[in-house]
């Protein structure tokens, strides 16, 4: 019995081995995408259901990882690789690489994420430091347990929140239904797996680590940007408003006219270029928030 | 037995090779805004009423083959609540296609039922 998306996923992919890696790729997101809508839709239709249980009638529907797998090859034998399968990604030249990051939405949404990041570094980083300060403190009171198990549980509350702010600006898949499945646990029971779980501890420690992270992300996404947008706007402010570019002491330094369309377009790279950094940023961050936020 | 479910299975699924291109073509011809896969497997069990015959996972590849193909074409639009969702729209090419391949449906449809009406009626005679 297949009992998660990935499973299946992970079992398609072996009875696809051997095949061109863009077929492998093409039935695994089209799987994912229609069991992952299929299952949101089956526990809006009747929430409580685990989804192991709920997975079964849309695997049933669906197909199996064979029957999948075998529709995929044949479609694939029967349409003429060179004919019917003109150049997979369209090549798109140096130039259209470098400035089409700035209508890339995964750019802007990174943006987005650094300038935010700086207010949410400070609410976990105080959380967590308030939380684990005042847990230690109260452990030799009654109360000391309650309080750190409730501690805990908000650490992973806010881990999983964070999850969906991360996936829905930096699109990085991240867990959509928060832990905690066990029912059966009682109260001391889920006390121990709180804080037995590395996970919990994890995002404990991504809490902390968000503080220096999100006072350099804000720096970066607010620094390079002002600077370009001076830069691009420099000229109207020499010629209009007689602003210097740069004053040191009493003197003065004013752009020669024939520089002036140089320093626009050099802000101009500049801006793209910072499009391009927020952008590898927005992914790294991705990376480590997958690898501290999510468990195994 | 088990051959005889093997040469069923074959049967089936020669058949569905080409009625599943045209089926799919005409959900998406006869449907005003493009949709995604899952929209369209749910419309094709809600039109038939009880389980599809054809697998779902096997509209995928169909799909794919047709826009690679000219007759439909496709953009991925990312979902706040879930995986990106590949939306497909007929093109103009397909609706043409489509058009013929209703008729050539048509005619095989008659002329098989035809034939099989014949064996049945030579059975009974």
């Amino acid at each position: 019995m297949i009992k998660s998306v990935e499973e299946y996923l992970a079992l398609l992919k072996n009875e696809l081995a051997g095949s061109d890696p863009a077929i492998v790729q093409d039935a695994l997101s089209d799987s994912e995408e229609h069991l992952r809508i299929a299952l949101e839709n089956a526990a809006e239709a009747n929430p409580g259901v685990p989804e192991a249980e709920a997975l079964q009638p849309i695997i049933e529907k669906y197909g199996s990882p064979n029957e999948v797998a075998a529709a995929f090859m044949e479609i694939e034998a029967r349409v003429p690789a060179g004919l019917a399968r003109p150049a997979r990604k369209r090549r798109r030249s140096a130039m259209s690489r470098f400035f089409g990051v700035v209508a890339d939405p995964r750019a802007w949404g990174a943006l987005l994420y650094m300038l935010f990041s700086l207010a949410t570094g400070i609410i976990y980083f105080t959380w967590a430091v308030t939380g684990a300060s005042l847990s230690a403190g109260f452990l030799i009171l009654i109360i000391g347990l309650p309080f750190f198990g409730l501690f805990l549980l908000s650490v992973r509350g806010i881990a999983f929140v964070e999850g969906r702010i991360v996936e829905a600006l930096l699109g990085v898949r991240m867990p959509r239904r928060s832990l905690f499945a066990k029912q059966d646990l009682g109260w001391w029971g889920r006390f121990k797996s709180l804080v037995s779980e590395k996970h919990t501890w994890m995002a404990l420690a991504y809490m902390v680590v968000q503080l220096p992270l999100g006072i350099v992300y804000f720096v970066l996404a607010v620094t390079p940007l002002v600077v370009s947008l001076g830069l691009i706007v420099q000229p109207i402010l020499q010629i209009f408003f007689h602003l210097p570019v740069a004053q040191i002491d009493d003197v003065q330094y004013y752009t020669p006219g024939v520089l002036m369309p140089l320093v626009t377009i050099g802000g101009l790279l500049l801006l793209v270029l910072y499009m391009h950094l927020v952008k590898s940023i927005g992914r790294l961050h991705g990376a480590l928030a997958k690898a501290m936020l999510v468990t195994d | 037995m088990n051959d005889t479910n093997n040469a069923d299975r074959k049967f089936q699924r020669e058949l569905h090779s080409g009625t599943a291109s045209l089926v799919l073509l005409s959900v998406l011809g006869n449907a005003n805004e493009p949709m995604y896969g899952y929209q369209i497997a749910k419309q094709i069990e809600a039109d038939r009423q009880r389980i599809s015959i054809m697998k779902q996972g096997a509209f995928y590849p169909v799909l794919r083959s047709l826009e690679n193909s000219g007759l439909l074409e496709s953009r991925v639009e990312p979902s706040v609540s879930g995986p990106p969702r590949r939306y497909y729209r007929i093109t103009y090419a397909g609706h043409q296609t489509l058009a013929r391949w209703k008729e050539i449906w048509g005619q095989t449809k008659d002329f098989v039922d035809t034939v099989l009406q014949g064996v049945t009626n030579d059975q009974e005679r």
